[in-house]
């Protein structure tokens, strides 16, 4: 770790002054991907700006559905009465990831802005294009078991790591940010993160000087028809080869509406828009629900090591569409 | 004395518990020292070659900082001092990537980490590195050790093409890295020639020697201190550089130094267990009975030094065979020299052999318990000596009683629990039962007809209870309670002892203490001149002779006859497994490992041990694997995101269960040790159950979640 300056900021506005005060300053919420990042020198802020004393930590009710604060635990957000009852997939997908003990720490906006675990961003004596652009991918021909088959660029082929962020995916969820000047911005969730192309320094679509506030879920029509399935090397504590988020909206057995996201797959959540095609207003069978999945993945483009990560992929989709028909 | 009354046998809680759960127990960095300076290594990113220029400037203007070392200025030591590994800056070649290469000392560890990120090197790469252990394999040397010598009875392999029946399969084992929770680390502390070292060593005495001839110094002025060992698994067995490398940064900067590996540093700093490729070859007749074993095992070492775990070893022992063939080759390459790693040797190769076992009894359409009962040795085949007792029959028998054995289905891939498959796996394991040469001493003291006593021997406890029991030898042998007992280990000073390795460590400590016991008894019965009808205790001696202090010390050694005989602790394991049928996950859902280890001085502690070898056999089996990126040497895998250790989710239910045996043929206690059997045959049975549930045979190591796939 490098020297930093440590500030506290009292609100939104002066965190964002603060930062835009000192570019190599960064924000601090939960810590828990930060301080990897300083220790490993992948990231060397000057400065550290600490959100602690923000007010953004409220999980309430909305008229179209739920906000998030951006500060609010994972922990209190997976357990939230509402959060169980309304929104089982967003409490699902929290509680597969991290451990225990990260998720008391890890606040939302965090878990948002938590940065890819390709081995070869942390090693510091390896090319990659996220941690210095144009310094080469040394995943692209090396060890890729963890890798994305989905919207990987020549330059970047890392995943993006959060289990919660795939069922916000799922559940059309919307980010909202202030911005430098202190006015509100509503990124739509698909817009957020975005896929590596020629810039994979960039995980998401925040300007600099952005200060997430909360993320909004609409309401939803599959609170009993919803999955979280994750398949990983260990039973905890371990981030996804493969993992799907689904919400089926039924009609008896018709399908109005499914929402899928994968997550261990992509740069970002990857919607599953393929699969959620060809399900509206069919029937909720396990022949539509294998159809829809190798739809989606005969888009796929293994590397060298995760080849298993197509079948594996259709195998989590079908199971997790059973699972939210089951409910 | 009754047995009832012995508190040897007995499951007491440890004696340290309390203090180690308090924080008062006090390892390697927790000793003060005034005036410490901090030390941070830094390390290669290349795997062969050497460095054309290290430049410090920029570290050197940091506040704080003091000294930054390497080749340039260290002063020469002894590579040859016994310490493993290399690294000890005394050139600019490069063996391995992640060498030490130099390291910086600043008033505190946070200064000196920023530092050393700021030194500059320049390399030149040897282009002909050896890093890609798969395109290595191919072309395979002899190894150098004569203990690896090919190992042919009767007619070795060639007895193969007769067999009725055959296996022949090659079983592949990843790098693993032993990450005690303690990472290595170590405080030095000069006082004038003298030298303290303050750190974690399963050798106290090997660690002593080690340090003082790679500083050219002699024994006596080196001490090492180590009380409390958080974990070593063979990786505090042999000492690594940044022991020596601590005192040196004392002995430059004049000030005590403390130097702790970060998790990342252990990857490449304090060895691993090296991967291995095993053909097993085994031929039978259409009953059951052997008639070929081979097994045959490529390994990577190091370029500069050798270090083969001894894969074969098993298969030496387990089944009666006529013609058999162990045989070694070896992959020397630009990584870390390879190490003792729990059961090395027979937890790898225990995987090949047993899963090989599995496969030819499912061939047979035999039970996989009878197959190996029927091929049962009745003397040491490797050597023929008589065994001093061999559990093997008795733990498979007991064990699948136990278990529940008999609700195997025998066909794989029948046996459904909702979305699960369910299946049963059974391996069996060995490990040799050796006594070492260790002294103890004991020291007597009375206040008011209490007699406490002191027991002083430089063994170590590696966090498996080695006080306790310790303690409990003391107790019995002397006639007084626990708590009147201190016992006094960790440290060079103290009479010298073998170390915590090779299951040595509880067979020869509590041999001497009890030994010393003895002798002290024997000392003041004859200093009181009666003769006695009934031996009275130390504790009866001092009180009625009014003696307020009284000491010996004695030395103890593994008795003569004992040569004569094979001595080994067995096991057999028996797993459960689930596996989700749509994920491919497993769990193992039950795991019973039944030891026959001759006494057992502590069952609970005992227990401890053998499920913790468990443990590291389930990840063995499920999770754990370290990658080398066969372009640049560095692993790929290089924190506890990438190596995963079994998580309390991963493991189910496990029992310990311990065969009731009398054996006092390998030492007068009757002691085996269970320290590396615990994992010998775990994975092995883990992959029997795997293939039990659904059929498929996972022959390389780790089984994830992707080598299940419906193909």
């Amino acid at each position: 770790m490098t020297p930093f300056k440590f500030s506290i900021a009292e609100n939104p506005s002066a965190a964002i002054g603060l930062l835009q005060k000192n570019n190599s300053a960064a924000f601090l919420a939960g810590g828990t991907n930060i301080l990897d990042l300083m220790k490993e020198h992948v990231t060397n802020p000057t400065e550290i700006i600490d959100l602690g004393r923000l007010q953004l930590n409220t999980i309430k009710p909305t008229t179209s559905g739920i906000s998030l604060g951006a500060l609010a635990k994972n922990t209190e957000t997976a357990n939230h009465p509402i959060i169980r009852k309304d929104y089982p997939l967003l409490s699902k997908a929290i509680l597969a990831g991290a451990s225990a003990q990260i998720r008391n720490m890890a606040s939302n906006g965090g878990n948002l802005l938590q940065r890819t675990r390709c081995s070869y961003f942390y090693d510091i004596a390896m090319p990659c294009n996220k941690r210095v652009p144009g310094s080469g991918c040394a995943a692209m021909e090396g060890f890729n078991r963890m890798h994305a088959i989905f919207g990987w660029s020549e330059k970047c082929v890392a995943v993006y790591p959060s289990d919660m962020a795939v069922a916000l995916s799922a559940l059309n969820a919307s980010v909202k940010v202030m911005q430098q000047n202190g006015n509100e911005r509503i990124i739509p969730f698909g817009d957020f993160h975005v896929l590596p192309k020629d810039h994979p320094e960039k995980d998401n679509s925040l300007n600099f000087g952005e200060l997430i506030t909360t993320i909004d879920l609409p309401k939803n029509n599959f609170a009993g028809h919803a999955a979280y399935v994750k398949v990983r090397d260990r039973n905890s504590y371990a981030f996804a080869l493969v993992s799907v988020a689904a919400g089926l909206d039924l009609q008896g057995n018709t399908i109005n509406q499914a929402q899928i996201a994968m997550g261990g797959v992509a740069h970002k959540p990857w919607r599953a828009l393929n699969a959620e095609a060809f399900l509206k207003g069919k029937q909720a069978t396990k022949v539509n629900f294998t159809k829809a999945a190798e739809l989606e993945m005969s888009a796929a483009k293994p590397l060298s090591h995760n080849q298993f990560k197509i079948e594996m992929g259709k195998q989590t989709l079908i199971n997790a569409l059973e699972m939210a028909l089951k409910g | 004395m009754k047995d009832t009354k012995k508190i040897i046998g007995q499951g007491i809680d440890r004696i340290d518990g309390i203090m180690k759960i308090t924080g008062k127990a006090s390892y390697a960095t927790d000793y003060p020292a005034k005036n410490m300076a901090y030390a941070v290594l830094f390390k290669s990113t290349i795997a062969a070659g050497k460095i054309t220029r290290i430049n410090t400037a920029e570290a050197e203007k940091l506040p704080g900082v003091i000294k930054i070392i390497t080749h340039e200025n260290a002063p020469k030591l002894n590579v040859k001092g016994g310490l493993r590994g290399g690294a000890l800056l005394q050139g600019p070649e490069i063996t391995f990537h992640g060498q030490h290469i130099g390291m910086v000392v600043a008033e505190t560890f946070e200064q000196a980490t920023a530092a050393a990120h700021l030194v500059q090197v320049k390399y030149q790469q040897d282009q002909a590195e050896k890093i890609d252990f798969e395109k290595l394999a191919k072309n395979p040397e002899m190894p150098k050790g004569k203990e690896l010598a090919d190992l042919v009875r009767g007619a070795g392999k060639a007895a193969l093409v007769n067999a009725e029946v055959k296996i022949e399969q090659e079983y592949e084992t990843p790098i693993e890295h032993h990450h005690p929770m303690e990472p290595h680390a170590t405080v030095a502390v000069w006082e004038g020639e003298n030298l303290i070292l303050y750190n974690g060593s399963q050798i106290i005495n090997g660690a002593q020697t080690a340090a003082a001839a790679t500083l050219n110094l002699k024994p006596e002025q080196v001490r090492i201190i180590s009380p409390y060992i958080g974990g070593g698994f063979g990786s505090k067995g042999g000492q690594w550089a940044n022991l020596v490398l601590t005192a040196v940064a004392a002995k430059m900067t004049s000030r005590p130094v403390k130097l702790a590996l970060t998790r990342q540093q252990m990857f490449n700093s304090v060895g691993l267990r090296q991967r291995n490729i095993q053909k097993i070859s085994l031929g039978a007749t259409k009953d059951g009975i052997l008639t070929t074993l081979a097994h045959e095992i490529i390994s990577h070492t190091a370029v500069d030094s050798e270090y083969i775990e001894p894969c074969g070893d098993c298969s030496k022992v387990m089944y009666e065979v006529p013609n058999s063939l162990i045989s070694y080759r070896v992959v020397p390459m630009n990584i870390i020299l390879p190490t003792y790693t729990r059961g090395p040797g027979k937890s790898t190769g225990s995987f090949a052999l047993e899963s090989a076992m599995d496969e030819l009894a499912h061939q047979l359409k035999m039970d996989p318990i009878a197959l190996r009962i029927k091929n049962e040795p009745k003397k040491d085949p490797s050597n023929g000596k008589p065994w001093s007792s061999r559990t093997t029959v008795k733990c498979l028998e007991e064990g699948a009683k136990a278990f529940g054995w008999e609700k195997r289905k025998s066909t794989p891939g029948t046996n459904f629990s909702g979305d699960d498959l369910i299946g049963y796996g059974v391996a069996c394991g060995t490990y040799p039962a050796r006594q070492r040469e260790s002294s103890a001493a004991i020291k007597l003291s009375r206040k008011s007809r209490l007699v406490y006593a002191v027991v002083e021997i430089a063994a170590s406890d590696l966090g498996t209870g080695t006080n306790t029991i310790l303690a409990q030898t003391a107790a019995d042998g002397l006639g007084i309670p626990v708590a009147q007992i201190t016992i006094k280990l960790g440290d060079s000073d103290l009479p010298p002892a073998a170390g915590s390795v090779g299951s040595v460590g509880a067979s020869s400590f509590a041999n001497a203490v009890n030994d010393a016991c003895n002798k002290i008894t024997d000392e003041l019965i004859a200093k009181s001149g009666k003769q006695f009808f009934v031996r009275p205790t130390a504790s009866d001696l001092m009180n009625s002779e009014n003696i307020a202090a009284f000491e010996t010390q004695s030395t103890s050694k593994a008795p003569v006859e004992a040569e004569q005989y094979s001595a080994h602790s067995f096991n057999a394991n028996f797993a459960e497994v689930s596996i989700n049928k749509n994920t491919g996950m497993v769990k193992v859902t039950r795991f019973l490992a039944v030891t026959g280890a001759g006494k057992i001085l502590n069952p609970k502690t005992a227990r401890s041990q053998i499920i913790g070898g468990n443990i590291w056999g389930i990840g063995m089996a499920l999770t754990e694997e370290s990658v080398i990126d066969p372009r640049y040497g560095n692993f790929a895998t290089r924190s506890f995101a990438d190596y995963h250790v079994p998580a309390n989710l991963d493991v189910g239910q496990l029992d310990a269960m311990f065969i009731n045996e009398v054996d006092l043929i390998p030492n007068k206690m009757g002691v085996k040790g269970i320290g590396e059997v615990g994992i010998v045959g775990v994975a092995a049975a883990i992959a029997n159950a795997v293939f039990n549930a659904i059929g498929k045979r996972i022959r390389s190591l780790p089984i994830t979640p992707d080598k299940l796939l419906p193909s």
